[in-house]
């Protein structure tokens, strides 16, 4: 495969992954906050920093005050800003473009009528009454394609380049969602008063995630900050677990390394060096200092991410 | 005019002075399209308005679309495809594909002259000029003998049928021609939106063009080669014709590579791959000569590789097609390839060629000059339709001019008789029916070391604007899907 | 009579930031033919990136380099040795008449083999309200004319350093008077192709020894082809035949087909090119 190719394939699912995560982070938050149970949570501004918080534009200042369309718009559709839901897609589709040769019609197709849909949806609709009905098929398009993906593609080369970048930029949006639900749950205990730990935020954070319906099953209780982080980050049978994410990761670099014996420098060594750390880490160490674990597992995936650009793209 | 007993067709309109293709000498249809008739009989016009917007939708999801440039914004937009398929029967195929076999191997026969002993020329055959005043003849090719002895590996015949029924070849495109996707994405299209009509008839498939050419493509590989890696490489993917490439590449199973993509080290060339530099064999190329390589030919282009010429100088690469071919596809060769084909095989050419007066010869000058009305009058060193006047559609104040133009430099002019093309049944999406549009069609032909292969279909281009001659997508053309008849 | 020369080339290049990606082709190699004989080759680079040897176009030897690792600075020096054989020219003459000489170069067989020798390429274009300033004499043999034409262009034009470029037409030199090597040698190809001559642009060196006009850059001249001797060089910047001081390294139509050096170099901001070129003779 060509290395610039394998550079578009590994966006490609990046980007894919990423445009899901977002969508969903918008819908699961506009919709719960609407019947939350404390004001903070209910507040609509409160809600809109928290958008804007996951695609990295934090508002700083407490008195702006924020325009719904606006941020709906600009996270949306807006063909302007570069982390709109709009672009990724986008981005998605240049991506699958240069490397159209290798991946099946089947998945280009998928992935092109995605694009279609965004592009063409009216921005009207979308930010006055359409949140839901754009969102939810953003969300459910992505499945299709990861379907298109596994089932329309031979499991060679190609298919572990796209599922490492799913995984790594699954891990990677999990952590953000983590972060910035983490973040208003602190603003929550400091201005209603609610226990961190009993924080409604963190129903939020399971449901932004798809992961509610599963932490119930698996623990059956009321999610409490312990046993959320502990499902969402340690739990390798959670799909959306970054640990999940780090041993689908790992799986798949092993397809593509050739290193017959043992190479402190290689981008596979990097991966099992991080996944290790994960599954022998127990909840309580992250839960002490979570800001820790965030800045520490980024920076990990972005090594591995520069890693893999070396090894692999270097053109 | 006559009329059509068929629901769907009670409004289509024969104009009698042209040839349409779907009847025959006696002014009844023709027993090939009469099945497709009773077919789209049992469609209302309302169906076909349906199956217009599916067919539509077929080409947009499979992305086989083309950018548009505006002020404001850049436009996907996709070539439009026509629902009424073109038949061809096995008797009219049989002349189309060995008449474009022997125009192919005349022009690489040319070409192989012209760039070694020049016998057609000092025989005085043709002119020198054809050499001595073309562009396109690249004198880095003097004496070089490509791999399996082939220049033009994959040509693309521009054939119409006139009002006498006869075919005429308008044009050999042997440079990069383009269009074969759209072949193969047009029998999907129809498959998917009229999959019954299939039944009736035994249609050869047209997806066989990759085996074909991947075959072609290993049988001129360097000496010393076993296995080649073949490539196919690209200006990249805002090239309006980059669907083809990539679909190409996809067919046959081969790497599609841009030139960033390439690289040559002592000689060889090479492709970067997540395994590091694989060697490549033979290069399908789809970028121009004088982009090819920025150290040999034009300075400031970034889509070639650097040193690739002199990687295939050396014979340790292939190109298809090879370089300098360019210069048998230009208008001055083609007004000779009768002599040109007699002159090599001597055979006699199975496709006509467009009578063809030259201005530099007195006596045509006079014809020309005498008979304007009647002919259309072109440039020799002009390519995309620039500069060309037709005859009948000129004031008399216009016909002054050319014809002052002619007198300052005859040899710059060529002149033809005004073709009248064929035409046939079209969908109308405005009048939401069927009309007559001129059609033409163009055929790939691929020639390997001892295999030539003709794609059993071909490009059929429609002029979609009534009465226009010109089918070209850039002046509002679409397209059909091309049934060649197996019997 | 044998003479050895040593010729040094020297190219600079300064990027105001670093160059991941270039490609240079020089052509510089001395040609090995009938009179000249390349004693040794050596060619490096300050980064000591790979030097391949090649060929280009016209199957002239080149060096490519394509460094691999980023660079602001980069340098290189080619040492060559040359032994050159000196040929009086007029050995070469055999006994045909001017008149036969014409009616040869009319014949369609010399047109068609010398074409490309023959071609007006946009350097070799006169203009076309061009009066034609030098007019052969058919009375007299090519050679002869050819050298009243070396003559003549020496006598009209004035040699300026610098005052045009790569890019120059004729047009312009005439319009000027005044010109460089390439200006002159161009010239001298597109009055010899209008009088139906094949004649080509030549590259190389000069030793300066003798006083000759030229500069510390890399020389030019034409050869014309003669029915009666065969390529036969002029130099109508110093008025002379091509002798022993002139170290050939490539022709071509014009100097578009021969360049010391083409490059491709993907770089920010500004940069800064400077060659030299040193000829030293040592008497057999």
């Amino acid at each position: 495969m060509l290395a610039r190719v394998a550079n578009n394939l590994f966006w490609m699912g990046r980007y894919i992954e990423r445009s899901e995560h977002i969508a969903r982070y918008l819908n699961v938050n506009y919709f719960s906050s609407l019947d939350a149970s404390n004001t903070l949570s209910q507040s609509r501004q409160f809600v809109l920093r928290s958008m804007l918080f996951l695609v990295g534009e934090k508002i700083e200042d407490p008195n702006t005050i924020l325009n719904e369309e606006e941020v709906l718009y600009k996270i949306g559709l807006n063909p302007d800003s570069p982390h709109s839901i709009l672009n990724n897609i986008k981005n998605a589709r240049e991506n699958a473009n240069s490397a159209r040769d290798l991946i099946s019609t089947e998945l280009y197709e998928s992935l092109n009528k995605f694009y279609h849909f965004s592009l063409n949806y009216p921005v009207d609709t979308f930010v006055k009454n359409g949140l839901y009905d754009f969102t939810t098929n953003i969300t459910e398009m992505s499945s299709v394609l990861r379907g298109k993906i596994r089932d329309t593609l031979l499991h060679d080369e190609v298919y572990a380049i796209i599922m490492m970048g799913m995984n790594i930029e699954r891990a990677t949006q999990i952590t953000r969602i983590i972060n910035s639900k983490y973040n208003d749950a602190l603003k929550a205990q400091m201005d209603c008063g609610q226990e961190l730990g009993k924080s409604f935020e963190w129903t939020t954070l399971l449901k932004c995630t798809e992961s509610y319906d599963m932490m119930r099953r698996f623990y059956k209780k009321t999610p409490t900050s312990i046993s959320t982080l502990e499902f969402l980050i340690l739990n390798p049978k959670c799909p959306r677990s970054v640990m999940s994410s780090l041993n689908q990761v790992y799986h798949h670099i092993l397809l593509l390394d050739t290193n017959k014996y043992y190479n402190k420098s290689s981008t596979a060594f990097l991966v099992g060096k991080v996944r290790c750390e994960y599954q022998y880490k127990h909840i309580e160490e992250i839960e002490g200092d979570i800001k820790a674990f965030i800045e520490n597992i980024l920076e990990s995936l972005n090594q591995v991410s520069i890693k893999m650009e070396k090894e692999f793209f270097n053109y | 005019m006559s009329n059509i007993e068929n629901g769907t067709f009670s409004s289509y309109l024969r104009n009698p002075s042209l040839f349409d293709e779907i009847y025959d000498e006696n002014g009844s249809i023709k027993m090939v399209y009469q099945k497709l008739f009773d077919h789209f009989g049992s469609h209302t016009v309302k169906d076909f308005v349906q199956l217009n917007n599916k067919a539509k939708a077929s080409f947009f999801n499979q992305g086989i679309t083309f950018q548009v440039y505006g002020e404001n914004e850049t436009k996907e937009k996709i070539f439009p495809f026509d629902l009424f398929p073109r038949i061809i029967d096995a008797k009219e195929w049989d002349i189309i594909e060995r008449g474009s076999i022997q125009r192919s191997k005349a022009l690489n026969l040319f070409l192989w002259d012209i760039y070694h002993e020049k016998k057609i020329i000092k025989q005085g055959i043709v002119p020198m000029e054809l050499i001595s005043s073309s562009n396109n003849y690249l004198h880095q090719m003097i004496d070089l003998d490509p791999p399996g002895g082939i220049y033009n590996h994959i040509s693309g015949t521009d054939i119409i049928k006139h009002s006498d029924g006869k075919f005429y070849v308008l044009e050999d495109n042997i440079r990069c021609p383009s269009g074969v996707s759209y072949v193969i994405s047009n029998r999907t299209a129809l498959k998917r939106a009229l999959f019954g009509v299939f039944n009736h008839y035994l249609t050869y498939t047209v997806t066989d063009y990759a085996e074909n050419l991947l075959d072609l493509l290993e049988s001129v590989k360097p000496k010393g080669v076993d296995n080649p890696v073949c490539v196919v490489i690209t200006p990249g993917m805002y090239n309006s014709a980059f669907f083809e490439h990539s679909y190409l590449a996809k067919s046959m199973g081969i790497e599609l590579v841009q030139g960033s993509d390439l690289f040559v080290e002592n000689d060889f060339v090479y492709m970067k791959t997540i395994r590091g530099p694989i060697k490549v064999d033979v290069i399908y190329r789809r970028i121009d000569d004088l982009f090819l390589d920025p150290l040999e030919f034009k300075p400031d282009s970034a889509l070639g590789v650097p040193g690739l010429f002199a990687a295939y100088l050396k014979g340790n690469v292939t190109l298809a097609n090879a370089p300098g071919t360019g210069v048998a596809d230009d208008k001055a060769v083609y007004t000779y390839m009768p002599e040109i084909i007699k002159y090599y095989l001597d055979e006699e050419p199975i496709l006509n060629n467009v009578k063809t007066y030259h201005c530099s010869r007195p006596e045509e000058l006079k014809y020309v000059l005498d008979h304007i009305e009647e002919l259309v009058i072109k440039p020799v060193d002009e390519a995309g339709g620039y500069g060309i006047s037709i005859g009948n559609t000129l004031t008399a104040s216009e016909i002054e001019k050319v014809k002052a133009q002619i007198k300052e430099t005859p040899r710059k002019y060529v002149a033809q008789p005004i073709l009248s093309l064929s035409v046939h049944p079209t969908y109308i999406e405005q009048s939401e029916s069927f009309e007559q549009r001129h059609i033409d069609l163009r055929t790939f032909t691929v020639l390997g070391k001892d295999k030539e292969f003709v794609l059993k279909g071909g490009l059929t281009r429609v002029a979609l604007k009534k009465g226009n001659l010109i089918v070209n997508s850039s002046q509002g053309g679409g397209s059909k899907d091309t049934w060649v008849l197996k019997n | 009579m044998s003479q050895e020369y040593e010729i040094t080339y020297k190219a600079k290049n300064d990027y105001e930031s670093p160059v991941n990606n270039a490609h240079w082709q020089f052509l510089i190699i001395p040609e090995q033919n009938l009179t000249q004989e390349l004693i040794s080759v050596d060619f490096t680079n300050s980064i000591n990136a790979y030097n391949e040897y090649s060929v280009n176009g016209q199957g002239f030897n080149t060096i490519r380099v394509q460094p691999k690792t980023a660079f602001e600075n980069i340098v290189f020096t080619g040492s060559f040795k040359v032994r050159k054989h000196v040929v009086n020219p007029f050995d070469q003459l055999n006994d045909m008449s001017p008149v036969a000489e014409y009616d040869l170069i009319k014949t369609l067989d010399f047109k068609v083999d010398h074409e490309p020798f023959l071609r007006f390429t946009p350097l070799t274009t006169l203009p076309v309200d061009h009066e034609p300033s030098y007019v052969f004499n058919f009375g007299k043999s090519i050679f002869e004319n050819l050298q009243e034409l070396n003559t003549w262009i020496f006598d009209s034009f004035e040699y300026v350093p610098a005052v045009t470029n790569v890019k120059t037409t004729l047009k312009e030199i005439i319009a000027l008077k005044q010109g460089v090597c390439q200006d002159f040698a161009h010239l001298f190809c597109a009055l010899c192709r209008r009088n139906s001559i094949p004649a080509r642009y030549v590259s190389g060196y000069l030793h300066q020894g003798n006083g000759y006009i030229g500069d510390t850059q890399m020389h030019a001249w034409a050869e014309a082809f003669i029915p009666t001797m065969g390529w036969v060089g002029f130099d109508p910047t110093n008025n002379i035949l091509a002798s022993g001081d002139h170290i050939k390294v490539a022709h071509g139509k014009d100097y578009s087909d021969c360049p010391p050096l083409r490059g491709v170099v993907y770089s920010m901001g500004k940069n800064e090119t400077t060659h030299s070129v040193e000829v030293l003779s040592q008497q057999q």
